[in-house]
């Protein structure tokens, strides 16, 4: 989980690497820490440091997992012969390690050679078929080559033996919102809700999937939930507060109709407006005009 | 504050004695040659209200306690992580593969 203060360290740091300031290795760790995907600035920083004999006997047991590091990166970056280079240390070091044949797997995936890193993933199964970042990678694999249906089946069957695995729900959510499955991301996001509920983002995804689907129930049901957000973030997500307003917007025009005299939280949709628009005064003085004309269109703001 | 930990003391003594008291009834008991079944009544009482005492000073010694808040800085979440174990290579990466200046 990527927390604000956090983001904050890691830009921090990011910038002082960059303009040679040091700290490499504890940005490194803090990339690893957070799981961002910044792979072109691991492979450079972190093949600085293992191209440096020096720097690098004084990581100890550390080395191996910078190798580790670098060699994925390298695959992100489709480098190759850099990931080829650290797969072949690393599976000198550790002959018969699990984790070193899963990374000789992705190498495989990274090349393309899908039949032989299936080969390599069933043999590794067979050992130990419990292995759940091998089972991943086989969903992985069959959503890199586009079959998308057929990684959603992979991904169930999957999850009916490891319900409790969070990312594996997440990656079943976005993969239904790719395929405009709204009914099925809702229960995957429903899914996560209950399993971690006080990460906002996952109430903010739930609540862009009802918004997704219409319907007044399913808007009012994403109303809360952007509310629930704000509530969770402290009013500082500001596509929570777009999606209140929208909300109530849509809610407005769909019971117009029927004449219905249920407003449950009539100030709501415009503290989210006058949110929005303070926030945007504080940050993008620009572009206040744009947005209050919006929300003065949408008679969210007199 | 100094009272509070002046009752967390008392419940510690209070304890300690419970506990002096039923090695003492234990060796009445072994005199007397008789089996030990339990420890007897006002030791049960002075543990009750030492391990009263002593909990209720540890909650307030240290001062109140402070909630939990999700929107502050350090809790507040900004984004969620890259689900590493799903990571697919095959993305426009493939077609500028990146260059290194060493």
């Amino acid at each position: 989980m990527v927390g604000a203060a956090e983001e904050i360290q890691l830009n921090r740091l990011e910038s002082q690497v960059e303009h040679g300031g040091g700290g490499a290795w504890e940005y490194l760790c803090l990339v690893r820490k957070l799981k961002v995907r910044r792979s072109e600035k691991v492979l450079k920083y972190g093949l600085a440091i293992l191209k440096d004999p020096k720097k690098r006997s004084k990581l100890g047991g550390e080395e191996w997992t910078l190798y580790e590091q670098v060699s994925l990166a390298a695959m992100d970056c489709q480098r190759l012969d850099v990931a080829k280079e650290c797969i072949n240390t690393l599976q000198k070091k550790f002959p018969s390690s699990l984790r070193v044949g899963r990374l000789e797997g992705m190498f495989l995936e990274a090349k393309g050679s899908w039949a032989d890193a299936e080969k390599a993933y069933s043999r590794l199964l067979e050992e130990n078929p419990l292995d759940q970042a091998i089972h991943k990678r086989k969903i992985a694999m069959a959503k890199a080559q586009g079959n998308v249906s057929s990684a959603i089946e992979l991904l169930n069957k999957y999850l009916e033996t490891f319900m409790a695995d969070h990312e594996a729900w997440r990656e079943l959510a976005e993969l239904y919102v790719s395929l405009q499955m709204y009914k099925q991301a809702a229960f995957c996001y429903e899914e996560l809700i209950l399993c971690q509920p006080t990460i906002p983002l996952y109430h903010l995804a739930y609540a862009d999937v009802l918004y997704t689907l219409g319907g007044l129930e399913n808007l009012q049901a994403a109303k809360k939930y952007y509310a629930s957000t704000i509530d969770l973030t402290g009013g500082k997500n500001v596509r929570a507060l777009y999606g209140v307003c929208l909300c109530s917007v849509a809610i407005n025009q769909l019971s117009k109709g029927r004449n219905k005299e249920e407003k449950d939280s009539p100030d709501l949709h415009s503290l989210a407006a006058k949110a929005l628009v303070k926030d945007y005064k504080q940050r993008a003085p620009t572009k206040v005009s744009l947005l209050t004309t919006t929300l003065q269109n949408m008679k969210l703001l007199s | 504050m100094k009272a509070t930990v002046l009752v967390g003391l008392f419940g510690c003594v209070l304890l300690a004695h419970a506990a002096y008291a039923t090695i003492q009834y234990r060796g009445v008991l072994k005199i007397l040659e008789e089996e030990f079944s339990g420890p007897p009544m006002n030791v049960v009482v002075e543990l009750l209200v030492g391990l009263g005492l002593c909990t209720w000073a540890a909650l307030t010694v240290p001062g109140t306690f402070l909630s939990i808040l999700p929107d502050s800085e350090e809790n507040r979440l900004v984004s969620l992580p890259t689900n590493v174990d799903f990571m697919i290579f095959n993305h426009r990466g493939r077609v500028f593969p990146y260059k290194i200046d060493t």
